[in-house]
């Protein structure tokens, strides 16, 4: 019966060798068995196709003996959802912005179009791969020594993050934006005005003209913003009009910012002890250095319009199915 | 349309097998509690409806034992060496709770179906 013995051989391969002899003898034992029962039935001696057909019905050895091993595998049914969330965060904060940033230099810088972009994403590409590769493996240790302690910890329900509603606005973030609105209106207002001149121990820093222009317009977005923050902070919850005056808020802001960046920004650099040729150079390496910025600036002043036009069209869809934070809005109580 | 019908094929084969790994289990405790080796074992799973493969089979009387479920010895009969399963005190414990669970899960879903 050679084929019997070529089948084991090649099932014995792909046995847990501690097993393989043991598992191998049963296993014989049972094709044997199979074999006499089908001769008591043909009345005669099994051929080679009749043995074919029984180590067939058998199962390929590789599935044969797959079936013995043990279950193994890197990441578990337990930390599988957490790893890849951590996947999920890398992509976000990683991978997209760069990609971002690479797109907007293709379409905004001739120069870096020039320069053979594709090749440019290879730090991309060794930078994904090697975070994955330390996220498995990080996980994959935790999983092997940890998973089983961490699932069985104890846990308080009543420690568990409240319930999350993406409408309502953080008074955190009011409050913020409400600082950095009042501080610049009154720098703007003490120190700024219409200068485009300033003084540094000594040294005299000449802004180019549209600064003014620039100041003037970051100034009337500013008391936008102080208005929208106080509102929000009143009444924490976007509705369709202040989710309206953010999206204007930030198309002026990035507008006013890009616009700056394709200018000269500085016009001179003096100081009483500096050669003017270094000067010279720092105020065009300055001003270089924002012409630079200008596709990245592009892609994150869309990225940020992308988000605020995201939240119109999310509070659109959640006063349909009225959100808790909208019904309390409604209702006039705190979210 | 086809697409559909296979999804549903595949889903049913899926939810079949999962209900099935636990009923081979009981149904091979079952039958072990009375002496067999492997091949009689399946010879007389498969005349009573239930028809296991040896690819299925073995592996699961092997975790059964290692579970502490069953005990196995080789012994030569009709001269050839075979192994032949038995239930464990322990297996004959978990057979009685499983059965009963298995009684009480019947009972409810008779009443729900």
């Amino acid at each position: 019966m050679e084929l019997i013995d070529r089948y084991l051989q090649a099932v014995k391969f792909w046995l847990p060798k501690a097993q393989r002899d043991d598992i191998i003898a049963e296993l014989s034992e049972d094709i044997h068995s199979q074999i006499e029962d089908k001769e008591a039935e043909l009345g005669r001696k099994a051929d080679d196709g009749d043995v074919g057909a029984i180590l067939k019905q058998c199962g390929h050895p590789l599935l044969v003996a797959q079936r013995y091993s043990p279950q193994e595998y890197l990441i578990g049914p337990s930390m599988f959802p957490i790893y890849s969330f951590v996947l999920k965060i890398v992509g976000l904060v990683y991978v997209l912005p760069w990609l971002l940033v690479w797109l907007g230099y293709v379409i905004f810088s001739p120069a870096y179009r020039a320069q053979n972009p594709i090749h440019n994403l290879w730090p991309l590409w060794q930078g994904i791969v090697a975070l994955v590769f330390a996220i498995t493996l990080g996980f994959a240790f935790v999983e092997r020594f940890m998973a089983k302690t961490w699932a069985q910890k104890d846990w308080d329900p009543r420690k568990l993050p409240s319930v999350r509603d993406s409408n309502q606005i953080p008074r955190s973030s009011s409050i913020f934006d409400l600082t950095i609105g009042i501080a610049f209106i009154v720098w703007w207002a003490t120190h700024l005005r219409f200068r485009t001149v300033f003084e540094f121990s000594g040294a005299t820093i000449t802004l180019a003209p549209m600064w003014r222009f620039f100041l003037c317009g970051l100034l009337l977005v500013s008391a936008v913003t102080v208005a929208l923050s106080g509102v929000n902070l009143i009444r924490r919850c976007w509705t369709r009009f202040t989710a309206c005056i953010r999206l204007a808020i930030d198309c002026g802001g990035s507008t006013l910012f890009c616009w700056l960046l394709k200018t000269a920004i500085l016009v001179e650099i003096t100081a009483p002890n500096v050669p003017p040729e270094k000067t010279l150079a720092a105020t065009k390496a300055i001003n270089m250095g924002a012409s630079r910025i200008f596709p990245a600036a592009v892609v994150l002043c869309l990225v940020i319009v992308l988000v605020d036009l995201r939240r119109i069209i999310r509070v659109k869809t959640t006063v349909t199915k009225l959100a808790p934070c909208v019904a309390a809005a409604r209702t006039g109580s705190e979210p | 349309m086809t697409n559909s019908t296979e999804m549903n094929d595949g889903l049913y084969e899926q939810l079949r097998l999962e209900l099935r790994r636990g009923c081979l289990s009981m149904a091979v405790l079952g039958q072990l509690r009375t002496e067999q080796y492997g091949y009689t074992l399946r010879q007389r799973l498969a005349a009573l409806g239930l028809a296991i493969d040896e690819g299925t089979l073995y592996p699961l009387l092997r975790r059964l034992e290692a579970q502490g479920l069953l005990v196995s010895e080789w012994r030569e009969e009709d001269k050839r060496s075979k192994r032949f399963y038995r239930l464990s005190p322990d297996g004959k414990h978990i057979l009685k709770q499983l059965l009963a669970e298995w009684e009480s899960m019947n009972k409810v879903l008779k009443q729900i179906l």
